[in-house]
């Protein structure tokens, strides 16, 4: 029974405009987050950059369902309300951040040696030799893993269900539980997923080979 | 113009520079040679202080490279914005290029008035204009490092170190990674630049033209200034034996010319 999907469309597409936010909310403050860490983990000082490992290593070997539920924790923990969005959200961008900094940290390091020879031999002081050389390229590498990373963000704010914050995933519940036609339901999330991604997969796949930096 | 008293410099355990003297006048072109790992990239590279030295002196005009005199005569660091203003009087032009990929062979050029002198849009594009033209590039303003042959991309650093203005040119190994048939190209402009009576210091292993344009030669090994004087006595009557056996591995190409 096709017309069961047909019927509950609507509403799984309005679950839809809500992962579109969130995904949204989640993949550009966790850029933004992982640009500032990242970029203090290459040319910090010494305890900057051992602070930045920390936070990357640590994160990085955590799931991020548990991330989510400490994220939505905390807040109580500490004596503070906060909306299932807000927990969800904040735990997101701070475990998405990490895997951002990374792919900035290790693009900022693999400017080779001998451009940032040639600035300095121009005498360009250090913040114009980061902003007009090392940046640019370091964007130019980091684009493509940073795309990678963005898909696996949006399709992780699907877990945000699992501490009851409304989007895509937890209305298909709903209609489940109403309907018991869980197969039908859950292709058609699929296709909704894969609609909402694809443009990001089509980009990163137009990427490839186009922001190579040629030394 | 420049004076270099007893410098050395050690990696970890090596000592890449044993005390090394020498000067550099105004408008002089001085050559130095030297087998690989003989110090001699090493001594461009704390001469335009991209390499702290570990002691003796380099003064330029004067004024100590990196370092200044503390009250009770000893020598300080200098901040980095110091240094970056040292840098400017100091071109350099490396073995491998290094131009900066993600601009044109203009804005490369125009890189160091725009960014480091603080020169206007409008002064560097004049100023990178001049010298594409003067290196016989001006087709290629718009190309990226990229698109451009070895031969040609060496002629845009060489542009973008002049830029600067600087007070002296140091060209390390500067024709090493080009395929022979681009050399002449490299060595045409450089020799341009000495005739103007541009300082320089070059590095090279190309020993006739060494000869041609050198108003000295520097012989280093091992950290060490084996043998100095002008082209003519240092390479046709060589005294050290160190020289001697340097010169007949490169004879083969010494006599050719």
């Amino acid at each position: 029974m096709p017309d069961v999907l047909a019927k509950n469309l609507p509403y799984l597409l309005s679950g839809a405009v809500m992962t579109l936010w969130l995904s949204l909310a989640v993949v550009g403050l966790s850029t933004a987050l992982g640009f500032i860490i990242g970029t203090l983990g290459a040319v910090g000082g010494r305890t900057t950059r051992a602070l930045v490992t920390a936070y990357i290593f640590i994160l990085r070997g955590i799931p991020v369902l548990v991330v989510m539920f400490l994220g939505y924790y905390a807040f109580p923990a500490f004596g503070y309300r906060a909306n299932a969005y807000v927990a969800v959200g904040a735990a997101q961008i701070v475990y998405a951040g990490a895997f951002v900094a990374e792919i900035v940290r290790s693009a900022i390091l693999s400017v080779p040696a001998g451009q940032i020879a040639a600035a300095r031999g121009l005498g360009m002081p250090r913040a114009k030799i980061l902003m007009h050389v090392v940046f640019p390229q370091a964007v130019r590498l980091a684009i493509p893993p940073l795309l990678n990373t963005s898909l696996t963000t949006i399709k992780q704010t699907s877990y945000a269900s699992v501490v009851g914050a409304w989007e895509l995933t937890y209305a298909a519940r709903e209609v489940v539980e109403r309907t018991l036609a869980a197969f039908q339901i859950f292709l058609g999330v699929m296709a909704i997923y894969f609609c909402i991604c694809y443009p990001l997969s089509a980009l990163s796949r137009w990427c490839e080979g186009r922001f190579v930096v040629a030394h | 113009m420049i004076e270099v008293v007893q410098l050395t410099k050690s990696f970890g355990e090596l000592r890449v520079l044993d005390g090394i003297s020498f000067g550099v006048d105004k408008a002089e072109v001085v050559v130095v040679l030297g087998p690989s790992g003989s110090g001699k990239s090493t001594l461009l590279r704390c001469v335009s202080f991209l390499e702290p030295y570990d002691g003796g002196e380099i003064r330029i005009d004067g004024e100590l490279v990196g370092y200044r005199m503390s009250g009770r005569g000893q020598r300080v660091p200098r901040s980095e914005a110091e240094n970056a203003r040292h840098r400017q009087q100091v071109g350099m032009v490396f073995q491998s290029f290094n131009l900066f990929p993600h601009k044109t062979a203009l804005e490369n050029v125009m890189m160091g008035p725009l960014h480091a002198r603080g020169q206007t849009k409008a002064e560097a594009l004049e100023i990178g204009l001049s010298l594409l033209a003067k290196v016989d590039l001006s087709d290629k303003a718009n190309e990226y490092p990229i698109r451009l042959s070895g031969g040609q991309q060496q002629r845009v650093a060489i542009a973008r170190a002049l830029a600067m203005r600087p007070k002296v040119i140091l060209f390390d190994e500067v024709t090493s990674a080009l395929d022979p048939e681009l050399v002449g190209e490299v060595l045409i402009v450089i020799r341009e630049l000495a005739r103007e009576g541009m300082t320089m210091i070059i590095v090279t292993h190309e020993i006739p033209f060494a000869r041609d344009v050198a108003d000295r030669i520097i012989f280093m090994d091992k950290g060490l200034i084996v043998e100095e004087g002008v082209p003519g006595r240092v390479l046709m009557a060589p005294a050290s034996q160190r020289l001697q056996l340097f010169l007949r591995r490169y004879q083969g190409d010494y006599l050719a010319t």
